[in-house]
């Protein structure tokens, strides 16, 4: 027995063990449930919610005590690792989560759709009853930011409560001590005007060794993605929008003198002085600068980045205040999130009772002890379980004084201004200084957010959808259909042995049309149906509004991302499909020699195919670094300039980036071709030599035509595959933070109104467009295959 | 056939060359997992200085691994057996039996892949819901007892080849239909077979987004939903822990492969073929 055959059997071994082990697990887990053993209490509640593992365990803490102490509530604790998806599908089935975490964003959609259950009754009660004193435990200022008044249309004392803080964190700025004292520069524990940072970052940035450019030492880093950047924003006495007031979110004030001095003066910053990190596409990663020691203040950042910095032991760091402008007040803006209730909770007050014990004291310690967030009750961020005397960051302190000077946020209900925002700043704040100047970029802003307000789908006011008429004529029109079908079937003409074939074939096509009628026909047409509506995915179908054909007219006149989502997908399709395709055939030609040791080489080639998701992600943001990648090590290495891929250089280069990532998975393809050319007789081969054909002479005349089957197979799936791709752009998208419209594709713009700006309908519109493009292509393609692929079986 | 030296050294040369440059970002992969999270963030640093082993253990741990796992076994497995059961049953009649209607049908049914996921996603759900299948695998196993479109194209691509005298000689020897497809036809196309059931494999055990819609309990979870804990709020939290995770995630899909690919390789199978 070779040792081959003895690893075979091995493996098979251990395959078979684990087969055997799962099933038996997972049957004796399935038994155990249906038998009913931990499923005896009558009421059961749902949570949802995310988070690190440590998250996740102080939920379940939470809840396991709460089930000691209520022993006749069961509750089902949900994680989802995609929140937005997991709540919208959810919402929209009729079955929310009964608790649940809210955005501040998001409060204006849920209490204006009644999907949020007010808790100012629950409050009014628990200090009625003298058990109220939970609740005035929180910064009250945090309450408001859960609060909707929906007469005024904004966020604040004066609206509903829609949700309880669990935490939250203010904005500091993150200093390395060793890099302000070898700059002689005081830390400003009491705070500093942006004229000190400025003067400051030139000192620490001067510290640079000139002989080693690799090991350049920035002045700071500012990070500006729309949270981050308002409460710089506020610092300089600006604003967003005249309606963090009076509600008016057509009022942009990003054009103020005071906003355009903060955007001013992060672009000098960057680009006249040099003084500060400009983070540009998959760059390094700033925070991983500042963790070697090469950052002197990283921020406007928030309490989660205190975990990872307690890690560093090369230098001493501490926190202080964010800068101000010296003629306006210090200011930071809160990130916080809450537990909320949904409305539609069958246990309404099962569900305040628990939403009592997630917020109870005991989460808020350990919240305070994981150190990612700042504990939302007075008592114990105030307390020395979250200032941690004798800790890092010495100045814990700063995060709670930050309370004082802290400003709520005003969110307008339609999410899209957050992305109109970053995409337009990114030119003048990342990119390209001479491109634009700030005031332009802010009246920018400006334009594409009120175009935004004016499409009628946002302006207009529509009926709801008449669903039975709606599915009426759908009905008929599905009925027109298929007689259609069976009319043009039916005319074509059967041999003798007609009969008998006919109904095998039906037979063996029998599971997909059994399938298709049961789970595939009606999601489709329902797809169809909602392109016309308007629907958030929040309500139940029945809500949705019939809007006729202005999603279209959203799409070609109002949608900004549009134009831009179609030419990036089309980009890649340019590219992948062709290069994709010729890759993968090299490749399996390659792996078709019979060398010994090829089986192993084969499985190496595989191996990448198998990598996906984040994990993927987090390899490629270490391979596509600007300054220490191997990508740009190697390109620098023969000459030419390494191109910052997913910043500057990000209109060419940003899809040839996942180009990459994708040939990397080239193992993928390569399996069907591999399988195909083993399929090619050898006898062809030897006919084609005895002719006197070369091996070039051989790939064209024998390995092409019998491949052109497959080929016309991979084709049209690869087609279909990249305009749809997603994942990878989704992942560096959502990884690399903020916008980046050269990663924009179709999918990715169609996945976001679904999910996260609460346009269903708009979103299956979009779909139903890209469906049209696709059967088009692939028609064309089926037409042309007629002259260039090769059935031997039916040539015989 | 005799091969010269010159022949073999170019060769080998090639592949080791390929082999070397897809292996790079697999380096940091397994280096990475092997690092403290600190030195994580310093790429200059090939290798860990001492290599964190327990790192495997705390991610195995943290993500909840064991469970996960069988969850996940038992789900790919139904689909890998399922999926070529039907989708070549399927492609088998769409190549080799005429039918009226048979086209429009195809075309029907290729017409269903270029509908984006996204906007399907939430009325199959709705579906699933009324049937009462949520946090159960059924709505992540059932779907494969009616073939997918994408592996019933390939199975119909393979069956359009094969040469009629062949089946023409199984129905002279009284061969039912049946027993042709699954006596002559279904060996015959070992080679779709294992790139079908490999591709399932891949595609069911990486699978993230019908486990995230679908399963709800955390002892339904899949080892896909598992790693995605380890992204937070204010994204990965334990990037070390991450690539570990991955690392043993994968690894089933590595030796799966390395152990099928004899079938989609080997001639032997497809010999009768050409006779």
């Amino acid at each position: 027995m070779t040792f081959g055959k003895v690893i075979r059997i091995l493996l098979a071994a251990a395959a078979m063990l684990l087969v055997a082990w799962s099933f038996f697990d997972v049957g004796v887990r399935t038994l155990r449930s249906v038998t009913g053993s931990d499923r005896s209490a009558e009421t059961l509640l749902t949570v949802l919610h995310w988070g690190t593992p440590e998250e996740e365990a102080i939920v379940q803490a939470m809840i396991d005590a709460f089930k000691t102490e209520n022993p006749d509530i069961d509750v089902l604790r949900i994680h989802a690792g995609d929140y937005d998806a997991k709540l919208k599908t959810m919402l929209a089935a009729g079955t929310p989560p009964d608790l649940f975490y809210l955005k501040p964003e998001d409060v204006p959609e849920f209490a204006e759709t009644g999907m949020a259950m007010k808790l100012d009754a629950f409050i009014a009660a628990e200090r009625a009853a003298g058990t109220g004193a939970w609740v005035d435990d929180f910064y009250p200022v945090l309450m408001n930011a859960f609060r909707w008044d929906s007469g005024r249309q904004i966020t604040g004392a004066t609206g509903a409560s829609y949700g309880l803080p669990k935490d939250f964190t203010t904005a500091v700025m993150y200093v390395n001590l060793d890099l302000f004292e070898r700059a002689g520069v005081e830390v400003p524990y009491d705070g500093w005007t942006w004229d000190e940072y400025r003067a400051a970052m030139k000192k620490i940035a001067a510290l640079s060794p000139e002989d080693k450019p690799g090991e350049r030492i920035w002045g700071g880093v500012i990070k500006h993605w729309p949270d981050a950047l308002r409460s710089l924003v506020w610092t300089f006495g600006g604003s967003f929008f005249g309606g963090e007031s009076n509600g008016d979110f057509r009022d942009v004030q990003l054009d103020s003198p005071e906003s355009l001095a903060c955007l001013e003066l992060i672009r000098e910053l960057r680009f006249e002085d040099q003084s500060v990190f400009n983070a540009s596409g998959l760059a390094e990663s700033d925070d991983d600068l500042f963790r070697r020691g090469r950052i002197g203040c990283l921020g406007p950042y928030g309490r989660w980045f205190t975990p990872r910095a307690r890690q560093i032991t090369d230098f001493k760091w501490d926190v202080v205040p964010v800068p101000h402008a010296a003629d306006a007040e210090p200011a930071s803006i809160y990130f916080t999130v809450s537990w909320a209730v949904s409305a539609q909770t069958k246990h309404p007050e099962a569900a305040r009772k628990l939403l009592k014990s997630l917020c109870a004291r005991e989460g808020q310690v350990r919240t305070a002890e994981l150190g990612l967030a700042m504990p939302s009750m007075k008592s114990v961020a105030e307390s020395d379980v979250f200032l941690e005397p004798g800790r890092d960051p010495q100045h814990t302190r700063i995060f709670l004084d930050a309370v004082g000077y802290g400003r709520l946020a005003q969110y307008p209900r339609l999410k899209e201004f957050n992305h109109i925002l970053d995409r337009e700043l990114k030119d003048v704040l990342i990119l390209d200084k001479d491109k634009i100047t700030v005031a332009d970029a802010a009246a920018n802003v400006e334009k594409l957010w009120l175009n935004e307000l004016a499409s009628p789908l946002h302006s207009k006011q529509y009926d709801k959808m008449p669903w039975g008429k709606v599915l009426g004529v759908t009905g008929v029109f599905v009925a027109l259909g298929v007689g259609l079908l069976v009319y043009i079937s039916r005319r074509e003409k059967l041999g003798s042995l007609s009969r008998a074939e006919e109904r095998t074939g039906w037979l063996f096509i029998s599971p997909w049309i059994i399938g298709f009628l049961a789970f595939v026909i009606g999601p489709i047409i329902t797809a169809l149906l909602l392109a016309l509506s308007k629907w958030s995915a929040m309500a139940p179908l029945g809500e949705a509004r019939y809007v006729g054909l202005d999603n279209f007219t959203h799409m070609f006149g109002y949608d900004a991302n549009y134009a831009q989502s179609l030419w990036v997908t089309v980009y890649f399709t340019i590219l992948i499909v062709p290069i994709g395709q010729v890759g993968a055939l090299l490749v399996a030609l390659l792996m078709n020699v019979e060398v010994k040791g090829i089986g192993l080489f084969r499985t190496t080639y595989f191996v990448p195919s198998v990598v996906t998701g984040v994990a993927l992600v987090t390899l490629w943001i270490v391979m596509y670094n600007n300054e220490q990648g191997v990508i740009n090590a190697m390109i620098s290495a023969t000459g030419l300039p390494a191109p910052d891929w997913f910043g500057k250089d990000g209109p060419i280069f940003a899809i040839p980036a996942i180009v990459i990532m994708s040939l990397w998975g080239v193992g993928g393809g390569m399996v069907i071709y591999l399988a195909g050319l083993k399929n090619i007789p050898a006898s062809l081969y030897e006919a084609a030599r005895i002719d006197g054909a070369g091996p070039v002479r051989q790939f064209f005349s024998v390995t092409l035509p019998m491949l052109s089957p497959l080929i016309f197979f991979q084709l049209v799936m690869a087609i279909i595959g990249s305009f749809q791709v997603f994942t990878q752009a989704y992942v560096i998208t959502s990884s690399t933070g903020g916008e980046n419209p050269n990663l924009l594709v179709y999918v990715l713009n169609l996945y976001r109104h679904a999910f996260q700006f609460h346009n269903m309908g708009y979103a299956s519109a979009l779909a139903w467009v890209l469906f049209l493009v696709l059967i088009v292509l692939t028609s064309l393609i089926f037409k042309s295959s007629k002259s260039w692929v090769h059935y031997e079986g039916l040539k015989g | 056939m005799k091969r010269s030296t010159a022949y073999l050294v170019y060769i080998y040369g090639l592949l080791v060359l390929g082999a070397a440059v897809l292996m790079v970002p697999f380096f940091f992969l397994v280096s990475g997992s092997l690092k403290t999270d600190q030195e994580l963030s310093d790429l200059s640093k090939l290798m860990p200085e001492e290599p964190q082993w327990q790192n495997y253990g705390e991610a195995l741990d943290m993500m909840g691994f064991w469970p996960a796992l069988a969850n996940t076994t038992v789900i790919t497995t139904l689909c890998v057996v399922f999926q070529v059961i039907s989708s070549s049953m399927i492609g088998y009649g769409f190549a080799r039996y005429r039918f009226r209607g048979r086209n429009a049908l195809f075309a029907i049914m290729l017409a269903t892949m270029m509908l984006p996921a996204q906007v399907t996603m939430i009325p199959v759900f709705l579906l699933f819901r009324s049937l009462g299948w949520i946090d159960s695998f059924l709505p992540l196993v059932v779907p494969a007892l009616f073939g997918s479109p994408f592996f019933v194209f390939m199975f119909r691509q393979f069956f359009l080849q094969v040469p009629e005298e062949l089946l023409e000689a199984a129905r002279i020897d009284g061969a039912s239909a049946w027993m042709i497809y699954w006596r002559l036809m279904l060996p015959l196309s070992m080679p779709v077979i294992a790139i079908v059931a490999i591709y399932t494999f891949m595609f069911t055990w990486n699978d993230f987004m019908a486990p995230l819609i679908y399963l709800n309990s955390p002892d339904n979870r899949t080892l896909a939903l598992a790693l995605n804990s380890f992204s937070g709020q204010y994204g990965v939290e334990h990037r070390n822990l991450l690539l570990a995770a991955s690392f043993v995630t994968m690894l089933p899909c590595i030796v799966l492969f390395f152990a099928a690919q004899k079938y989609f390789v080997d001639t032997g199978a497809t010999a009768g073929l050409k006779g």
